[in-house]
């Protein structure tokens, strides 16, 4: 790979690494360049993101236009289709010659399989699915993570390995518009000639349909848990969502119990819902919480439990019996709906 | 775990080995997934569901105890109990059917039964492709097992069976009950004999299932016998050991119950302590009160109590050495704590504990019949005085 | 076929309590189970070998008492239990459990055709230590599968990852990791489990037996460090609602009407 151009007045580069499959509704990699923006200008670095596959040249300008000020560009037929595998050497290889501080990647399902490959292969520290990214006093990243379903979040660093990696969950961040007027550097590389045959090979690939989605694109969705009590109650919550063409979302147990299918399960690593409106019944933790700091309009929460987790991330706190709540909403949707 | 080896050394140990705990958990499991939401259901609609049964099947929770050659699982007895008493708390009434087949319906063929009767019987039980039942208690015989009239006389090379049963738990879906019969109408209490009397034979019939408090998905019936001719083989051990059969057994059939009545009092008590962390008057939590405090501390310790007094009792079975008495301290102690953990339970709740929207009430039905079946606390409290008054001081 | 399977031991329960001096949660508080996604990875294993035949070594990182979810696997259908359990192996991130993982499985395993191991737990929910285990043991992996079929030494396999239903192939020995959504695990029977009790071949190892390097192991090992944990905090202002239910509604929609009225995209008449 030939790279003979000048890094310019910043002391280090933050990295991104270009996602741009299903790039109408995937625009993590637009966020995170946004986000690496503001990074950057803590610690005086340049943002400079990675397009690896073949005519990629929009997403080239794309990503320019979103905040990237130098991009590294790996085009060629061979490595058209994404490839966990080949990517991650590549990846490799480019990092240990330009030793990027920081490097994020959206946490996709590729994101997430790659990622790890390559923090394993460069001995360094990778947190997964972030919620936040900020840069401490000491001028290192750092990374908020969920844990338990995100009954918790975690603060990590990466004290001494380098490059810092982060997988950051869609949704987090916003991104920069498109600016039209922004230039950057186009790093043309050539594939290295000792490139290794694949050990996976895709054989086939159907873009699903929106329905796959259902829970993830909902505006409206309906939480309940184990606190309906009963499946019949809780069957109460598909009525309440159907009457706001919503969606019902379920906790562990709930699915556990088969009031719900696994479809409806909430608060799942990887799966990230930005509803407007939220409704939570009867749920005790705080698994909702990935809705809670993606810009979720309206969280109703519904307890017995005042002092339940939900009842305190919502904006409204409803302390009452949740199925009486629920068949109390549907009464009065039904009258107020019907003009 | 058998003959005296557990004399030596020091061991009485309390803590729950890593078996059990995860026996436990995969019954607990698998109660609440199969039977968790539909138990509040079958209990209103008095509905057995035959569904979760033949999920059940293939578990070997028709074999408990039942040796691997017959395809049973083999458990201990402590196995045994957690077993019972994991179905119990989800489901009381599943709890009775499983527990009533095994102890009761199973055990005596497999502790009694020649080896060929074994072998016809055993794996269609343990497999639980039949369901087992045993049945004693008639209009005039309760308590008093003397006052049975059931009747079997011999004729060529069968027994002609008269009488009728009732109040038979899994009545109405055994297959192969066993049925407790006087064979000696002179000296009732010297000859009475046990007979397996298979559903199939003429005159054998099933009345109305019982309009139950509690245990409503249990298909408890009347069992009426007509001039039935059961074949000789099905005779249990000898003409004349029906009484030794049903005391040996229901030594068993004890700890079972106890086990059934320890699941009952352990959701009971589960139930207010959630219901005390969440429930709120004069703006606090009703677990902040000492008054509920002292409830559930109450609670907690007696029904730790008689867990401890059950495992006991199974433990000295294993061992092999008599647990009358301490079956019976069993079977007493965890009924009397069902019913009063259950109603304290429903006391915890207040006017939502008498909904049945909540499930202490179903919790506080099912309870007392356990200070009822197989031995009323009154009959425990004679077995035990008994052996308290006979042994030598 | 040589099957190995990872699986972790996960608490029971959604909250967990953190400690501040070694910077980890407290995991002895809580009953333990076998972490979902494992499990289901388990059963994919256990299916392949009922087909095609072979042995399954099912392998754990963990305190003592992980070595429950080990029986649990035995009775399940796995021949054999590997316990790898230290002290010093304790709160390393998936670097170093990636390294110790694979250092086990060069011992107990080195000829494996399949590792299989859950897509992530249900506790650090990473979805790390799988792939980064295959790069530790330089063989190619694929994540979040939900089908697979082996072939001679080639695997097939199913997975939905980023909206596009893909099938892949790759060479044996590789690793997969699984998702829930296929391979229900079956129910142990109570036999089975006694049996895994009674008669079980459970290894136990610690650092030393793997020749691991005290640095490179547990949280000295690690990359990563875990500075705080804490349970998210109300941002929001919160408005509370209490009262009967019918008043309750009332004032929810003579508040808020608008804004719920936004996201469905229809009118409430009169409520304003």
């Amino acid at each position: 790979m030939d790279d003979s151009k000048n890094k310019g007045t910043a002391t280090h580069s933050i990295w991104v690494f270009g996602d741009y499959r299903n790039y109408f509704q995937n625009r993590v990699t637009l966020q995170l360049l946004s986000r690496a923006n503001e990074l950057a200008k803590k610690i005086n670095a340049e943002v400079c993101a990675t397009v690896f596959g073949h005519d990629v040249d929009e997403y080239v300008g794309e990503y320019i236009a979103h905040g990237a000020q130098k991009i590294y560009v790996l085009d060629d037929r061979k490595i058209k289709d994404y490839n966990v595998d080949i990517y991650a050497g590549l990846m490799v290889r480019l990092i240990e010659q330009h030793k990027p501080e920081i490097v994020l990647v959206g946490a996709t399902s590729f994101g997430r399989e790659f990622a790890p490959q390559v923090a394993k292969k460069l001995l360094t520290g990778l947190t997964a699915d972030c919620v936040g990214l900020d840069i401490n006093d000491k001028g290192i990243l750092l990374q908020t993570a969920p844990a338990f379903g995100g009954n918790l979040l975690a603060e990590i660093i990466t004290p001494e390995r380098r490059p810092q990696m982060a997988t950051v969950r869609p949704g987090v961040y916003r991104e920069i518009p498109h600016n039209y007027h922004a230039t950057g550097e186009i790093v043309r590389l050539s594939l290295p000639k000792d490139l290794p045959k694949p050990r996976v090979r895709l054989l086939s690939a159907e873009r699903q349909t929106q329905r796959e989605q259902r829970l993830e694109d909902a505006r409206i969705i309906v939480c309940g848990g184990r606190g309906m009590g009963s499946f019949k109650r809780f069957r109460n919550l598909t009525e309440l969502a159907r009457l706001m063409s919503g969606e019902v979302g379920a906790t562990r147990p709930v699915v556990y119990a088969k009031w719900a299918s696994q479809d409806a399960l909430v608060g799942q690593a990887g799966r990230q819902i930005k509803p407007q409106l939220l409704f939570s019944f009867g749920i005790s933790g705080a698994i909702q919480h990935t809705a809670a700091i993606t810009g979720t309009d309206l969280i109703i929460a519904v307890n017995k439990n005042p002092n339940a987790a939900m009842m305190k991330l919502s904006d409204v706190a409803i302390v009452a019996d949740a199925n009486q709540t629920c068949l109390a909403l549907i009464k009065e949707l039904k009258k107020s709906l019907r003009g | 775990m058998y003959g005296f080896e557990h004399e030596r050394g020091d061991s009485l140990d309390f803590y729950p080995c890593m078996k059990h705990k995860v026996i436990r958990k995969t019954v607990r499991e698998f109660a609440e997934i199969e039977i968790g939401p539909i138990a509040h259901d079958i209990d209103q609609e008095a509905r057995f569901p035959w569904e979760v049964i033949e999920k059940m099947r293939p578990m070997h929770f028709f074999g408990l105890q039942v040796p691997k050659e017959y395809g049973g699982a083999d458990l201990d007895s402590i196995s045994y109990a957690i077993v019972i008493e994991e179905l119990s708390r989800v489901c009381a009434a599943i709890g009775l059917c499983v527990t009533v087949h095994n102890s009761v319906g199973l055990y005596p063929i497999l502790k009694f039964g020649t080896e060929e009767q074994k072998r016809r019987f055993v794996p269609l039980l343990a497999s639980g492709e039949i369901i087992g039942a045993f049945c004693i208690t008639e209009a005039n015989a309760g308590s008093d097992a003397g006052g049975v009239e059931t009747h079997a006389v011999k004729d060529g090379n069968h027994y002609i069976v008269n009488g009728t049963k009732i109040f038979v738990t899994n009545g109405a879906i055994c297959g192969a009950p066993l049925i407790f019969a006087v064979t000696n109408a002179k000296n009732s209490k010297k000859a009475a004999s046990v007979f397996i009397v298979e559903k199939t034979t003429p005159g054998y019939s099933v009345g109305e299932i019982e309009d139950l408090c509690g245990m409503r998905a249990n298909p408890v019936s009347s069992l009426f016998l007509e001039d039935c001719r059961v074949p000789e083989e099905n005779l249990l051990m000898n003409l004349g050991d029906g009484l030794k059969i049903v005391l040996i057994t229901l030594d068993t059939g004890r700890i079972g119950i106890a086990a059934q009545a320890l699941g009952i009092a352990q959701a009971a008590f589960e139930a207010s302590v959630r219901y005390s962390k969440e429930r709120q008057q004069f703006r606090q939590p009703i677990g902040s009160f000492q008054t509920i405090q002292n409830m559930l501390a109450d609670m907690a310790t007696e029904i730790d109590a008689v867990r401890l007094l059950l495992y006991r009792a199974c433990a000295y079975k294993d061992a092999g050495v008599t647990f009358s008495t301490e079956a019976a301290m069993a079977k007493l102690s965890c009924s009397t704590a069902a019913s009063r953990v259950t109603s304290q339970a429903v006391q915890i709740h207040g006017g939502y504990g008498y909904s049945k929207e909540y499930d202490v009430e179903r919790y506080f039905r099912d309870a007392k019949v356990t200070e009822i079946y197989e031995g009323t606390s009154e009959v425990q409290r004679m077995v035990i005085a008994r052996a308290v008054l006979t042994k030598p001081s | 076929m040589k099957f190995v399977v990872c699986i972790k031991q996960v608490p029971a329960v959604s909250e967990l309590p953190w400690d501040p001096q070694t910077g980890t949660l407290m995991r002895d508080l809580a009953e333990g189970m076998m972490n979902p996604a494992c499990k289901h990875a388990l059963e994919a294993a256990i299916q392949l070998k009922e087909t095609l035949g072979g042995h399954i070594t099912a392998i754990t990182m963990g305190p003592p008492a992980a070595e429950e979810i080990l029986h649990e696997a035995i009775a399940m259908g796995a021949d054999k239990g590997v316990l790898l359990t230290d002290l010093r192996m304790a709160g390393g991130d998936t670097l170093v459990t990636s390294h110790t993982l694979g250092m086990a499985i060069a011992k107990v395993c080195p000829d494996f055709d399949l590792i299989l191991c859950g897509c992530h737990t249900s506790d650090s929910e990473t979805a790390q230590v799988g792939p980064q285990l295959a790069v530790e043991l330089d063989v190619p992996s694929v994540a979040y599968v939900e089908h697979l079929k082996v072939l001679g030494t080639t695997l097939t396999m199913r997975r939905l990852a980023d909206n596009f239903l893909e099938t892949l192939e790759m060479d044996l020995p590789g690793l997969v990791t699984m998702t829930t959504k296929h391979y229900q695990p079956r129910y142990v029977s109570l036999g089975d489990l006694n049996d895994a009790f009674l008669a079980a071949e459970i290894l136990i190892l610690n650092a030393d037996d793997l020749g691991l390097d005290p640095e490179r192991i547990g949280i000295k090992g690690s990359a990563t460090r875990i500075q705080n944990v804490y349970a998210p905090q109300a941002q929001k202002e919160n408005v509370v609602l209490k009262g009967a239910v019918k008043h309750i509604v009332e004032e929810l929609f003579a508040r808020f009407g608008d804004r719920i009225a936004g996201a469905i995209g229809k009118d409430l008449d009169g409520r304003q």
